[in-house]
């Protein structure tokens, strides 16, 4: 789909991410997974176009993607927003399906399959944040870019919602959509994706399948040997 | 992608809505009305006082034009409202977005930030217009009440005060978009508000370039077409003021773009607004839409003025605190400078106040000069200034004319109505109207 090479981003003197280098392949669910203040946030954000890269480049068949370009391509949806707090969901799912030009085909659906039906005419400002948060990954769902890259999807959701959102992730994905997701619970990646980048202190330190990550670990000089646990791999990584 | 068209008319919706569940806005309008209400009735009261009502010797407001006499005070809520209450709504309306996240959702659009920026002001001027019934109620009432309406005055004072909230509205635009929080906006709106105050009274106090800068502030905009003066060279300069507005807006709502790139395009903007600022200021173009043409000559001094090819050179002894000079300006200086096509001014003092200029000899003087001719005067009204320009140039003085004289409007009569409208039944719809739209909305 597209690969992002030696991306680098600076906060003045602080380096938050520094030469991060992965791809993305088509409909797979590639999850980001590090610790807190690792730049998962970060890097989000300068994919998605909120905020300026200072290095790197997320490059197409060998050639950079411009702005317009990757604009197109991915979709971004940020963790931890109310956008449009005064609207009611459905308004706002009808004004970003109207806005994008998006899938009009799957609101109801997605609708369903979220669950979203009991609060569609409640303001997205009164939602809970198991809601709100099942409310914005509506809208991206309906997004007509090719990559959905969703920060923290499972965040405030409960075990069951957690659940029910990894599946219609998955069938998305299965039905050719890509999903690029930063997740911080471990257990929660592991559910849902089938690849994934380990950031860590703003330097990606593998990339793969569990399998592939479990490999890189072991291959550590001095590491204990690591299992098919991702919990583990991530520990011996980082 | 959707249509370029279609994605622009999504957002202007959006704007809308978000502007009718903005507080701000309906505090606004619920404000304004009263406003309106009380320079209105105290305007016609005073009107009607000084046109015979209420015991008063009938005739003395014969020489009453409803522009300074009703449309002025009655406008001048409008001012009040654009200064202290329009940038909250503006702020509000720029600012919302990016506090709540949904610019980081919406600058996935591929459209130009100028076209966001103008979805918001188009809405954000909207609203100015809906709040703009309120002295449009005066009208109606005034009219109601037999009283005159010279339209092109009154146009005149209506679109001062659309440019004024355009220029209030880019100005809370472009500082809502360069500081990350609205509270950090409104004290930048207000603290440029206020410079142009100090402006104002370093002008009035130093005279000179000060002056000239003090001319395109907001308050002096406004002042000249409550005069019912256009002036193109305003115009033009407010124009220019407000599309800079907005684009700073959207060179800074660009979030993707780093803070050293935009800061440069600011620089740069800045730059070019500051050329065509100065390039605008040399317009001399203007057009006196008053009824009793109050910034003007009679036709029949325009029509004399006119024949006088020699440039004019006045030379005027008197400082810029004292109130003789402001009466020449006003009276005759820029009168003249209205009709003759070359007229040089230099005012000449030691002090701004002239108080301790007393004693010198020349101080007071006004010397007129045409065709190497010289002619000194003290009196600074307009009789006295065409006089002496008539003597210098040997243009004859046109005959007296009385039939052309503006006899103004007086009207007898209280301000009937206004108060239920202002205060009672505005206030009401402006409460209901909040209710229903955000029932509706929610």
């Amino acid at each position: 789909m597209f690969e992002a090479r030696n991306l680098t981003k600076r906060y003045g003197r602080l380096t938050a991410l520094t030469d991060v280098s992965f791809s993305v392949r088509s409909g797979e669910v590639l999850g980001l997974i590090g610790p807190n203040g690792s730049g998962k946030t970060t890097l989000f954000e300068c994919l998605g176009g909120a905020l300026p890269l200072d290095g790197g480049a997320v490059v197409r068949d060998g050639r950079p993607l411009t702005d317009r370009e990757r604009a197109a391509t991915i979709f971004y949806l940020p963790d931890a927003i109310a956008p449009w707090p005064a609207q009611s969901v459905r308004w706002a799912i009808d004004y970003t399906l109207g806005l994008f030009n998006g899938r009009a085909d799957l609101r109801d659906e997605v609708i369903r399959r979220l669950d979203i039906q009991p609060f569609l005419d409640q303001a997205i400002g009164s939602l809970s944040k198991g809601q709100r948060k099942r409310a914005l990954l509506a809208i991206g769902l309906l997004m007509p870019h090719p990559v959905l890259m969703a920060d923290e999807p499972f965040d405030g959701l409960d075990l069951r919602q957690s659940r029910d959102v990894a599946q219609t992730l998955r069938s998305f994905a299965s039905a050719g959509r890509t999903m690029f997701l930063s997740i911080h619970q471990i257990k929660d990646a592991s559910r849902v994706c089938d690849r994934f980048v380990l950031l860590s202190g703003g330097r990606a330190r593998g990339e793969g399948t569990i399998r592939e990550l479990a490999a890189l670990a072991a291959s550590q000089p001095g590491a204990p040997a690591a299992d098919d646990d991702l919990e583990e791999v991530f520990l011996a990584l980082t | 992608m959707p249509s370029r068209r279609s994605a622009f008319l999504w957002l202007v919706r959006k704007e809308w809505r978000e502007l009718v569940v903005s507080r701000s806005w309906w505090v606004l309008l619920l404000a304004i009305g009263p406003l309106v209400g009380v320079t209105f009735i105290s305007a016609v009261r005073t009107y009607a006082e000084a046109s015979g009502f209420g015991g008063t010797s009938a005739g003395v407001g014969e020489a009453f034009s409803p522009l300074i006499g009703i449309w002025a005070p009655t406008f001048s809520a409008c001012e009040v409202a654009a200064v202290f209450l329009l940038p909250f709504v503006a702020i509000r309306q720029i600012a919302g977005d990016r506090q709540s996240g949904a610019l980081k959702i919406e600058l996935q659009h591929p459209m130009p930030a100028i076209a966001r920026i103008g979805a918001k002001a188009l809405v954000l001027l909207a609203a100015w217009g809906i709040a703009s019934l309120a002295p449009a109620a005066a009208v109606v009432l005034w009219k109601s009440n037999g009283g005159s309406i010279y339209a092109p005055e009154l146009a005149t004072v209506a679109l001062g005060h659309l440019l004024n909230a355009g220029l209030t509205i880019a100005l809370a635009a472009a500082t809502a978009a360069v500081t990350e929080h609205p509270s950090t906006a409104a004290i930048l709106t207000l603290s440029v508000t206020v410079g142009t105050w100090i402006l104002n009274f370093i002008a009035a106090v130093q005279g000179g370039i000060w002056e000239r800068a003090a001319g395109y502030t907001p308050p002096a905009m406004v002042a000249g077409f409550q005069h019912g003066l256009i002036r193109l060279d305003v115009v033009l300069v407010t124009l220019v003021f407000v599309a800079a507005g907005f684009t700073l807006a959207a060179v800074w709502l660009r979030l993707g773009v780093g803070v050293r790139r935009r800061a440069y395009e600011s620089v740069a903007l800045g730059a070019v607004t500051a050329a065509i600022v100065s390039a605008c200021s040399l317009a001399t173009g203007s057009w006196d839409t008053s009824e009793s043409r109050i910034n003007s000559f009679s036709e029949a001094d325009e029509e004399a003025l006119e024949r006088i090819q020699s440039p004019l050179s006045v030379e005027v002894h008197l400082a810029p605190e004292d109130p003789r000079r402001a009466d020449l300006d006003h009276k005759a200086i820029a009168k003249l400078r209205r009709v003759l096509p070359k007229v040089q001014v230099r005012y000449v003092s030691a002090t701004s106040i002239g108080l301790f200029e007393q004693t010198s000899p020349h101080y007071g003087e006004i010397w007129y000069e045409i065709a190497g001719r010289r002619e000194m005067t003290r009196a600074t009204t307009a009789e006295s200034a065409l006089q002496t320009i008539y003597q210098l140039s040997g243009v004859a003085p046109p005959v007296e004319n009385d039939d052309a004289m503006f006899r103004g409007h007086p009207l007898a009569v209280p301000p009937k109505g206004a108060a239920a409208v202002f205060y009672g039944i505005w206030p009401a719809l402006v409460v209901a109207g909040a209710v229903f739209m955000h029932r509706r909305q929610t």
